[in-house]
């Protein structure tokens, strides 16, 4: 019987943070894991599909380097290096976090968890059973994908989000149900490597909650390069052939048949609950499994945390990292609460997207006098020199108040770019704090500050005002 | 789905109370109709239900907070089927969560940087009481560390000024719960009545002789009488010739308003402090009635059981100190009562009577009244006449049974 002051089930982006936290603060620390530490985001999500998404950027980038007065022949992909090469990426990264967490104290034990009682774990490895005594308890065990009755993983032509990052030979043909965040990157992935790609997303939109604004940037690329999109609509049949799946997608303009090499099943995820007698423990859940948690990440058993996808939507690595701080710092008897303002999303679709705060329509449903400022990247500088002019920067404000309320950027770097904005919505910013600081010139936060400008009146670089 | 707990309309007349204790912690769940405050009001205690199956968010007032009839007092993530129906469609989830959660944060327009969010909790400042002193009332570090030091110093003032003590060498007790609700209540008494106090003395000889005689048929009813029933029943002829004393003084009306309902108050003293709980009609019930009343309600009193009703609406009161000792007091009036009477032990003393020095049954009684209503040579009429009643031994029987 091992004996702790927290343990931690699941290593993931949320538990391995979280662990690192609690050691940090002297508490004995154990976290455990049933597969590899870093969980879904490190080996099998972000940090994979990153690394795919660079590579075959980079290989987008030579072959259209010609205007740029580059000559290119001969570029081709090795897939297998390619493959080698982003799993070096993750390897690195899952030692890393091991030697972090062991580097604080926190112990890794591997194994299946199973919840016996609020203070008691059984881990199973193999045929060795463990049993762990603890204090406080958090649960970090994440989401799995979800599946249709009808169409169930083979993990061969139907996958999921980490199979498509295992594929070793670019399919000629690549249907993606889903057009969320996972779908798009996975679909822009594969039109770069030459497949020929088809999108089905049941509802009016790509990127379902975001900017329509937004979305139609990402779609107008997609599509200019050959992606077939049907919005409003569903697969509503699936057949298996020796070298291929036929499918039936039903649209509004009626069904049609498409056959297809591999599809990608990304329509969203569950929480990861199934082994751990939530119920008996009496840790309530809502109607959809997640796990009910207050400011604390307290759960409704004292003693009990929950963080990151068990706890619901938005599902990010980002938000499931400070729950894990929370969390720690809570159970150690700290003031800890999950206060922040906003989450910051990014999406590495072609182009990027990244969303922080409220669109115009919250800020307006929510009673602020809601206004808005945009400023294109084909107005700045370094998106020129870049030869990466698609997207813009949108600010979200208050127009009695200038204080800033949110941001929608698409755009190449939009993921990056995103966190000024973030950072000055936690510090209580308005346009016109953004618009008087300084940016250096040129960059593509320069574009911030445009739009801040805007917002504010007195933009430079527009003839007219861009507020609509 | 987070549902927010209100004050509910607690009886008649009722817009604020005090929250005396959570029995719930933010985190717990509870179930429907498990109780979750307790809040006193007018000196009773009301313990308050969960609405809902759930789980505590937030609790949004402290103990010892005065709240508002229809304030939020609690955060509850509800379960069951209200959530189920407003649940939205698989699709749109993530925007409406993310939406909700927006709500809950930057809807509490509090302009303030994370680590001075953290200062604030470190200080348990509840931030959105601070008053920022920057643009648009963004509150400062320095803001949240005043307000700590200001909230430390008033605590220490008050320590101060009422016990010139160091901190060491008292114990502090947080005015709270009854105790409040006597200070708030006296200092209105004082500052809406103009308090005379009037005393005589009574030869209680019969009375008491009266009493021993009625013990028995008491005893046979089950109760236990005392010399507070029969005074009472004593009372109400009095009352009668004199309305101005079972009256009140209307402020806004400038009226004097006379009772035709004979409700009298009993000062009682319990654990937690003085409690007034209020026997009803008294003109229209007999003394073992009352008697039992009176055992009844002082044992409420006393186990903090009292209902609203049960404290309120007295007409005249009456406080009973003699019971610890004394000569006699100058009692404060039950305000919007208008007098009450004192009545103080029952001694043996030497009084002349028919020409000669005999030991009699004697007492002090006191009445203290409002002078803007009763004026002396009033009172002083209305004393006289009690005494006569309770000296009476015909007078009392009559009245009594």
């Amino acid at each position: 019987m091992q004996e702790a002051d927290i343990a931690i089930i699941g290593g993931g982006p949320g538990g391995y943070v979280c662990a690192i936290r609690a050691a940090q603060l002297g508490l004995r620390t154990i976290v455990i894991e049933k597969d590899r530490m870093g969980g879904e985001c490190l080996n099998y999500g972000c940090i994979p599909s990153k690394a795919l998404i660079t590579a075959v950027k980079l290989y987008d980038k030579i072959r259209n380097a010609q205007k740029l007065g580059i000559k290119v022949t001969g570029v081709e992909v090795d897939m297998q290096i390619m493959q080698a090469w982003k799993k070096n990426v993750v390897e690195t990264f899952v030692s890393g976090v091991e030697q972090l967490c062991k580097g604080y104290g926190a112990k890794i034990i591997k194994g299946e968890a199973e919840l016996v009682a609020k203070d008691r774990i059984r881990v199973t490895n193999k045929d060795q059973v463990e049993e762990i005594s603890t204090e406080k308890l958090v649960i970090a065990t994440g989401s799995i994908p979800l599946e249709l009755p009808f169409m169930r993983f083979d993990h061969r032509s139907i996958i999921d989000s980490r199979d498509s990052l295992e594929l070793t030979e670019v399919p000629k043909r690549f249907l993606v149900v889903g057009g969320g965040a996972i779908g798009l990157e996975i679909a822009s992935l594969y039109q770069k490597l030459g497949s020929q790609v088809t999108i089905v997303e049941l509802t009016e939109q790509l990127l379902p909650g975001t900017d329509p604004e937004v979305v139609r940037i990402v779609q107008r690329n997609l599509e200019r390069k050959g992606v077939k999109i049907y919005l409003k609509s569903k697969v509503v049949y699936a057949e298996k052939t020796p070298y291929s799946v036929k499918v039936t997608v039903q649209t509004p303009e009626g069904n049609v048949e498409v056959e297809t090499d591999k599809i990608l099943l990304s329509i969203g995820r569950r929480p990861n609950t199934d082994k751990l007698n939530l119920g008996q423990l009496g840790i309530l859940t809502d109607q959809k499994g997640y796990i009910l948690v207050n400011k604390q990440m307290s759960t409704s058993v004292e003693g009990v945390y929950a963080i990151g996808d068990v706890t619901g939507p938005p599902m990010l690595a980002h938000k499931a990292s400070k729950q894990g701080i929370v969390a720690a710092e809570a159970a150690a008897g700290l003031p800890a609460s999950a206060d922040w303002k906003v989450i910051p999303d990014a999406t590495f679709s072609e182009p990027e997207v990244a969303n922080v705060g409220m669109t115009e329509a919250t800020a307006q449903v929510k009673g602020f006098a809601a206004a808005k400022a945009r400023f294109p990247f084909a107005a700045l500088g370094r998106s020129l020199t870049a030869g990466e002019t698609e997207g813009f920067v949108k600010l979200v404000y208050d127009q009695n108040t200038k204080l800033l309320l949110g941001a929608q950027i698409v755009g190449s770097s939009a993921s990056d770019l995103i966190s000024e904005v973030s950072l000055a919505i936690e510090m209580g910013a308005s346009v016109e704090d953004l618009a008087m600081t300084i940016h250096p010139h040129p960059t593509l936060p320069e574009g911030i500050m445009e739009a801040a400008e805007i917002a504010s009146g007195k933009p430079i670089h527009q003839l007219r005002i861009g507020q609509r | 789905m987070s549902y927010q707990v209100k004050l509910p309309d607690i009886g008649e007349g009722i817009a604020e109370g005090e929250i005396v204790k959570w029995l719930v912690k933010e985190g717990d769940s509870v179930k429907q109709d498990q109780p979750i405050v307790e809040v006193m009001t007018d000196k009773v205690n009301v313990q308050i239900p969960s609405p809902k199956n759930g789980i505590i968010r937030r609790i949004l007032a402290q103990e010892g907070q005065m709240v508002k009839v229809g304030q939020a007092i609690l955060e509850i993530d509800a379960e069951g089927q209200e959530q189920a129906e407003m649940q939205p469609p698989s699709q749109v989830t993530k925007e409406e969560i993310s939406k909700k959660e927006e709500k809950q944060t930057v809807q509490e327009n509090v302009i303030a940087t994370p680590s001075v969010r953290r200062l604030a909790r470190e200080l348990s400042v509840d931030i959105t009481k601070v008053k920022g002193s920057g643009p648009l009332g963004r509150i400062t570090e320095q803001d949240v560390k005043a307000y700590a030091q200001q909230r430390t110093e008033s605590a220490t003032q008050m320590t101060e000024t009422v016990t010139k003590e160091k901190e060491e060498e008292v114990e502090i007790y947080q005015l709270r719960g009854v105790r409040r609700n006597i200070s708030e209540h006296l200092v209105k008494a004082r500052n809406a009545t103009v308090a005379v106090t009037h005393v005589d003395e009574a030869d209680v000889t019969e009375l008491v002789s009266l009493r021993e005689a009625l013990k028995g048929p008491a005893e046979k009813k089950g109760v236990k009488l005392t010399y507070l029933p029969i005074i009472m029943k004593a009372l109400i002829p009095v009352l009668k010739e004199f309305p101005f004393v079972n009256a009140s003084l209307d402020d806004e009306r400038e009226a004097i308003v006379l009772k035709k309902y004979y409700n009298i108050g009993i000062a009682t003293d319990t654990e937690q402090g003085l409690i007034v709980p209020v026997i009803k009609n008294v003109d229209k019930k007999d003394v073992f009635q009352i008697a039992s009343e009176l055992n009844n309600l002082a044992e409420k009193a006393r186990n903090g059981a009292l209902t609203l009703d049960e404290v309120k609406g007295s007409t005249f009161s009456i406080t009973n100190p003699g019971t610890f000792g004394g000569l006699f007091a100058t009692p404060m009036i039950n305000w919007p009562d208008v007098a009450i009477l004192g009545i103080y032990k029952i001694s043996k003393r030497p009084v002349v009577k028919d020409g000669e020095i005999q030991i009699r049954d004697t007492t002090y009684l006191s009445l203290t009244f409002d002078h803007r209503v009763i004026d002396g040579a009033y009172a002083a009429r209305f004393m006289s006449r009690l005494i006569e009643i309770l000296q009476d031994p015909k007078r009392i029987m009559s009245e009594v049974l």
